[in-house]
């Protein structure tokens, strides 16, 4: 699990440019998918026979994009203005690299030296209009050539293992979600499960209106990851969720409020069988369950979530022992729903 | 070695500013076959020595520091790491920053920073304080304690790279780019005949307070030396009169700290050699090492040259590989004969 999750943060997807790590699942679970198709929109829909034929009655969706940026413009000097993809607090950047297009183009989100800015500057950051990204070009014809208007780029985040079973990773958002759910897709499973790997997350959710609509299931389970803010000086109450405290399931965010009998049955399972858990301290974020629940005749959605510390920023952190909670949990679920129909 | 390995090789060593240890090691080895003998002072500071030969020749001091902007841990919360900068760090490029703690073996560090799903309006256009930040090094307050003690140093956590056709981004550029500068210079001055004794001198210390410089000059005595370090290279976002653009040669300083003569040769020299160049004018402190160079002990005929550079004291600084050329070759023209031109100033 922890092996799998690395690899596809590694991969560039940054939303609406999902194709990479779409190939690298489509490729992964071809074996074991009794059925897989790539919809409209873009996300890849994996069906599983189970052993129970249950149809499109169970989905479980994650996410395939990350946040990122993409190109607007150009400077006199050859370097390129940008937007965000997604929601990206732009003080994460600064400084940081990033890489453009399928090229992988190094370029270096600049600013100017502390010396050089005033001590009413450095009180503020940047507006986004001024900030701009460094390739090297030595002019604004040689950056035209180089990079294209409306190409996207990935932070760099290399994945990596640190102090007590912490894993830090850029993408950790939604590849955790991905990782555990081509997991499931390998094992033989007690019911039918339709396999959502959606796109278009960050942007407003806009993937899964598409799988909502195709796969019409009655119970939808979101596989996350979601915001941690345990730091010091945070009071309790803000600081949401923790790593290393157990798979999250939440009751609410800032989206949707969650079937309470499935949230009441994945809390039941994680008590019964030891599995560490808790839930999120504070409303906040979103997830595709938002769309899901409002589609067609309406869904009963839950979901599942591994903390995660510095989300949407290039480097994002979360422990190792979530990743296996939050898979132990979607097997007990299905399981339970198989049992229940 | 190539120009790049050299600058991978520096870059990629570790050195804040009082803890120069690993990286003098690497300046070191590779100075050694480019001079007579090698030593390192009392302080840390690396010295390399080359004699011409003759007696009585004027010693030149060639200064680039070796210590890079870092971070020093203060204290410990919940497990995360309080943390002062040492050298000028801008606070605003921490959030979210990945740093090598210099512990043994190093452990990563990441500084901690609030999800923008929990905060308040207009709160990300706001700068955390440095003294605010805290470092996440995923132990519990127990094990951070232990394992990284109040008083331990880090540096940002970065590499060195290719960035465009002609341009080098890396970690601790300022100020290894221009120690890789005096050694591309002793390797052009290899088979000329000098009159002056090269001392080169990797200096420690120069992001807090220059004491390498101080103490180094000192014991080595010169009656002439250059100080090369990195200017500022322009970028859109800054002020076109303190700024020179990547690419358009070493810059060569003018003003008190600097003898006039001295300037003068360079700037002969580099027209001469048909070399690009830009004029610093630094009207008072030049705030590099030349500084105290130039006063130290009866008072040293000080010259400065500087290479371009981007984003100054951030993780990932640039510069231009024809500047390096540039600056090597005009430093190397520079010193030949230079003995004959200093007996008559």
């Amino acid at each position: 699990m922890l092996k799998l999750t690395r690899q596809l943060c590694a991969i560039s997807g940054v939303s609406s440019r999902e194709d990479a790590v779409r190939d690298f699942i489509a490729d992964t679970l071809l074996p074991f998918a009794s059925d897989m198709r790539t919809d409209p929109m873009g996300n890849l829909i994996v069906f599983k026979e189970g052993r129970k034929h249950t149809g499109n009655k169970l989905l479980l969706d994650a996410h395939m994009d990350e946040v990122g940026i993409m190109v607007s413009g150009y400077t006199k000097d050859g370097c390129l203005r940008f937007s965000f993809v997604g929601g990206v607090d732009r003080r994460v950047v600064l400084g940081k690299r990033v890489y453009i297009g399928t090229e992988r183009i190094l370029g270096i989100f600049g600013m100017k030296p502390v010396h050089l800015s005033t001590k009413e500057e450095r009180k503020s950051i940047p507006k986004l209009e001024s900030l701009y990204i460094d390739i090297g070009a030595k002019d604004e014809t040689e950056a035209r050539t180089l990079v294209k208007l409306g190409e996207v780029g990935v932070f760099d985040g290399e994945s990596l293992l640190f102090g007590n079973g912490l894993l830090k990773s850029k993408a950790i958002d939604d590849r955790a979600g991905c990782a555990a759910m081509i997991k499931l897709a390998q094992e033989e499973l007690a019911m039918d499960c339709n396999f959502v790997f959606s796109t278009q997350e960050e942007v407003g959710t806009r993937g899964a209106f598409a799988s909502s609509f195709s796969v019409k299931p009655e119970i939808a389970l979101m596989m996350e990851a979601t915001t941690a803010a345990d730091l010091p000086g945070t009071p309790g109450g803000k600081r949401v969720c923790a790593p290393g405290s157990g798979v999250v399931i939440p009751y609410m965010d800032g989206g949707i409020i969650y079937d309470r009998k499935l949230f009441e049955q994945l809390r039941c399972l994680a008590e019964e069988h030891h599995i560490p858990w808790q839930t999120k301290e504070y409303i906040s974020g979103g997830t595709n369950g938002r769309v899901y629940q409002r589609s067609c005749g309406g869904v009963r959605v839950a979901g599942l979530a591994v903390a995660t510390r510095y989300l949407h920023a290039p480097t994002s952190v979360a422990a190792v022992s979530d990743l296996g909670s939050m898979l132990r949990l979607a097997r007990l679920f299905i399981d339970r729903i198989a049992e229940e129909d | 070695m190539n120009r790049m390995e050299t600058m991978e090789k520096l870059s990629g060593v570790h050195g804040p500013a009082g803890f120069e240890g690993a990286v003098a090691r690497t300046a070191m080895e590779l100075l050694e076959p480019l001079v007579d003998e090698v030593h390192l002072d009392r302080l840390g500071n690396v010295v390399g020595v080359k004699a011409c030969g003759r007696e009585g020749a004027y010693k030149l001091l060639l200064d680039a520091h070796l210590d890079e902007v870092g971070f020093i841990v203060m204290g410990h919360e919940e497990g995360f790491l309080r943390f002062a900068s040492l050298g000028g760090v801008d606070a605003r490029i921490l959030p979210d920053r990945e740093l090598t703690i210099l512990t043994d073996p190093p452990l990563f560090g990441v500084v901690a920073t609030k999800p923008p799903h929990v905060m308040a309006e207009g709160e990300s256009d706001k700068t955390i304080a440095l003294s605010d930040l805290r470092i996440d090094v995923g132990f519990s307050q127990e094990e951070a304690t232990r394992r990284i003690p109040v008083g331990n140093p880090a540096v940002f956590r970065e590499g060195c790279y290719a960035l465009g056709a002609d341009r080098i981004a890396g970690k601790a550029l300022d100020d290894r780019s221009c120690f890789a500068v005096l050694l591309e210079t002793l390797r052009m001055l290899q088979k000329s005949a000098l009159d002056v004794d090269v001392y080169v001198l990797g200096s420690c210390r120069e992001e807090i307070n220059s004491a390498g410089a101080t103490v180094g000059t000192y014991g080595i005595h010169p009656e002439l030396a250059v100080a090369v370090d990195v200017t500022f290279g322009r970028s859109i976002d800054s002020p076109d009169e303190k700024t020179f653009p990547l690419g358009s040669g070493p810059v060569i300083g003018i003003g008190p700290n600097m003898a006039g003569w001295m300037t003068e040769r360079l700037v002969k020299k580099a027209e001469e050699l048909e070399l690009p160049y830009q004029m610093e004018v630094m009207s008072g402190s030049s705030g590099t090492n030349g500084w105290e160079i130039q006063v130290s002990r009866e008072g040293v005929a000080t010259a400065i040259l500087s290479l371009p550079l981007n984003y100054m004291h951030m993780p990932l600084e640039v510069i231009h590989q024809s500047d390096v050329e540039n600056c090597s070759k005009l430093l190397a023209a520079f010193i030949e004969n230079l003995g004959e031109e200093a007996a008559l100033c």
